[in-house]
């Protein structure tokens, strides 16, 4: 009997130990950050004395793992916030809350960030600030050079507009008699894809209030009009839903595809990665005048934000943490070390070089034009999914021939989106 | 009779019945903690319509049933599920009656013919899924490179619930042909001696010998197989993009589930969906139960 107390005695001493050891465990989703955000928090480390673990997960078991967490109150220090989900944990109290933190810290003006991102992790009912901007994205077409060579086309311009790649990836798609398909773009590249047509034609997805839609307006209609002629040229849904564009772009299948910043070294890293070059997101000439006016180019951004569980074992450690990583000096770092851009305007220049041989500065001079914040509503994912899939724009990607087709999935999408916001999603 | 109470124990009997519970405890625990809990909580939270976290939530009745007993997309599913099944099962068993009965000869290589078979029920399910996904690739998969055709295996919906079942009935088979490797050697060798020398043939001796004798263990597999198949989601959800046009008629109830309770975060919903395929199996069973009584030959 003494010695299964003693026993339990020393497990209980192991246990308490553990808990009280100067550890932070720091969850992500993204692979190709990992190394850039584990120096950073080296760093940090190295001035506090408490070590940083930092775990990825991919992105769907990510948010399967932090709800499980969140039920049975057994979430990371440290992790990253997204809008998809924001506003759901912020609602129920399960991210620590930085007002107070912030407010005594130096190093931390919430002035110095992207004001969308700012808002985003700011609760609406009570002005609490439940994470910090980490870092912000934006949009920009991807094109291979080897394939316009080949065929005899012009190069992407910056001064392209949709119609412009419609007739590009029209001819490559002619003249390779279909081996090879201009563009690629499935329902699911929204926030890097079809959402930009819809704003860059006036329409919205979702208001800047995040309480009502106008994907069926007219600016709208007209963008996914653009977008329904752009799927005529280019690879068929199912073709894109088996392989993926990023599969169909790297293995040249595919002329032109638009990606995130978030994309940059899965293709710098790429085995052709010298053929591939970046362009400004093609604009809707709306006006005709044969230039991008304010309102006519619109790349969608996205920031992740810095959180703390709201019963991490040591909230002054993991607020001192979320706030290194935030602060100017390490939001240049991340820029430099190829991490992402920071999530305050200004200090990306580094971002751009931190890819010798490829040009990426289109993602930094989308920032020249209009910016909005990737749609969202308390849960996105609600309706976010359902508008991609059947009875969504899943219908209109499967028959591009079809104007009424398109047309009908913009006010099945708008039905969609309306019913989760009036539900409370 | 009485059941002896602790009382009335000698000394030497409550120790045995200390140690009793102490050796079942594990097992118990593990039982209660990780089935009878979490089950009972299902169907608790199937009356609620509950928080993202599922923690606390609206108790609504039976409102969370009538929406998904309303709703197409259930029965959609059910009925995907159950081609999945229809599939699986009677190829799953066939095919591997059929392959056991030639490994259990004593023929050379039978033994490497085995390992190559169960093989596929070591692979974790996610690397089956994602190798087959890639053969059916319309583009660049190995099927239609081999055959020359250009068929949307995946993404045609009149076909993709065959591609996938196709790969149940795959990874099943040698396990079940394990199992019925195990049930042919408890057939007595004189059965087919005596049939031999009265002038049977093969065929004859395998439909009036094996196949009666064989058919606890069939019934087991396919009782086990059944409820498996009815509960398939690992391969739907790892063969088919979320943007699948094929994806609707393919999805099976538990894919429904997934989507509801962790990407819609509606916990209640998703409990109500589950209880429903519950209940549809219990009545699977039952009617299974019947059968066994009338097709079931135990000597």
């Amino acid at each position: 009997m003494k010695r299964i107390a003693l026993l339990v005695m020393l497990m209980l001493a192991l246990t308490v130990s553990a808990a009280f050891a100067e550890t932070l465990t720091v969850n992500i989703w993204d692979n190709n950050q990992r190394a850039g955000i584990q120096q950073i928090c080296d760093e940090w480390s190295a001035t506090s004395g408490i070590d940083v673990k930092v775990d990825v997960i991919d992105w769907d078991n990510y948010w399967t793992l932090l709800s499980a967490g969140a039920s049975g109150g057994t979430l990371p220090d440290v992790f990253w916030m997204h809008s998809n989900t924001a506003q759901m944990y912020m609602d129920y109290d399960l991210l620590l809350d930085l007002t107070d933190y912030v407010a005594a810290d130096d190093a931390i003006n919430l002035d110095d960030y992207y004001q969308g991102i700012v808002d985003l992790y700011t609760r609406d009912s009570d002005g609490k600030v439940f994470a910090l901007p980490k870092d912000h994205d934006t949009i920009a077409l991807l094109w291979n050079k080897a394939i316009f060579d080949q065929y005899g086309v012009e190069y992407p311009t910056d001064n392209w507009t949709w119609e412009d790649m419609y007739e590009a990836a029209k001819q490559i798609t002619e003249k390779s008699e279909g081996n090879v398909y201009g563009m690629a773009m499935n329902t699911s590249n929204n926030q890097d894809g079809w959402y930009n047509l819809i704003y860059d034609y006036g329409g919205n997805v979702v208001s800047d209030t995040h309480d009502s839609t106008a994907i069926d307006s007219e600016g709208a209609k007209a963008g996914m009009e653009m977008m329904r002629k752009l799927l005529t040229v280019g690879a068929p849904q199912t073709v894109v839903a088996e392989t993926g564009t990023e599969n169909l772009f790297k293995s040249a299948k595919t002329a032109m595809i638009s990606q995130g910043s978030w994309m940059i070294n899965n293709f710098y890293t790429a085995e052709n990665h010298e053929d591939y070059f970046w362009a400004l997101l093609p604009y809707a000439d709306v006006n005709g005048n044969g230039q991008a006016d304010d309102g006519e180019r619109w790349s969608c951004y996205n920031g992740l934000g810095w959180a703390a569980a709201f019963n991490t074992a040591n909230p002054d450690a993991a607020y001192s943490l979320i706030s290194w990583l935030c602060a100017k000096e390490q939001q240049i770092k991340q820029a430099e070390l190829g991490v992402t851009m920071a999530g305050m305007p200004g200090v990306s220049e580094a971002f751009a070089n931190a890819f010798p041989g490829m040009d990426i500065s289109a993602f930094l001079a989308a920032e020249d034009f209009n910016l909005y914040m990737r749609p969202y509503t308390k849960m996105t994912t609600v309706w976010e999914d359902p508008i991609q899939q059947a009875g969504g724009f899943l219908d209109a990607w499967q028959n591009p021939e079809d104007p009424a087709i398109m047309e009908k999935a913009c006010d099945n999408a708008a039905a969609i989106i309306r019913d989760a916001i009036a539900q409370g999603y | 009779m009485k059941e002896p109470s602790l009382k009335k124990m000698t000394a030497a009997e409550k120790t045995e019945a200390k140690w009793a519970w102490a050796f079942i405890a594990p097992t118990m625990i593990g039982l209660i903690v990780l089935n009878f809990y979490p089950a009972v909580n299902t169907v608790w939270q199937s009356f609620f319509k509950s928080d993202p976290f599922g923690r606390g939530g609206k108790f609504v009745w039976f409102d969370n049933y009538k929406t998904v007993l309303a709703a197409s997309e259930t029965w959609q599913s059910l009925w995907n599920t159950i081609k999945y099944a229809i599939i699986e099962v009677p190829f799953g068993v066939v095919i591997a009656l059929i392959l056991a009965v030639f490994l259990n000869k004593k023929l050379k290589g039978t033994s490497a013919f085995r390992t190559i078979f169960f093989l596929p029920m070591v692979c974790a399910p996610a690397a089956v899924a994602m190798v087959w996904k890639w053969l059916y690739n319309q583009q660049f998969g190995l099927l239609n490179n081999v055959f020359h055709t250009n068929i949307a295996w995946i993404s045609d919906p009149k076909i993709a619930w065959i591609s996938v079942g196709v790969i149940g009935v795959w990874s099943v088979i040698g396990y079940n042909m394990v199992l019925f490797i195990s049930g042919l050697q408890e057939i007595p060798g004189d059965y087919y001696e005596a049939a031999a020398i009265d002038g049977a043939t093969g065929i004859r001796q395998f439909f009036h010998i094996t196949v009666p004798l064989l058919s606890p263990t069939t019934f087991f597999i396919v009782q086990t197989r059944l409820i498996g198949a009815l509960t398939i989601f690992d391969l739907m959800f790892m063969v088919m993009d979320k943007t699948n046009i094929a994806l609707k008629s393919v999805q099976s109830i538990v894919y429904v589930f997934y989507t509801y309770a962790f990407t819609q975060n509606n916990k209640g919903y998703g409990a109500t969906v589950v209880i429903v395929l519950v209940a549809f199996i219990m009545i699977v069973t039952f009617f299974m139960q019947k059968l066994e009584k009338k097709m079931v030959f135990y000597n």
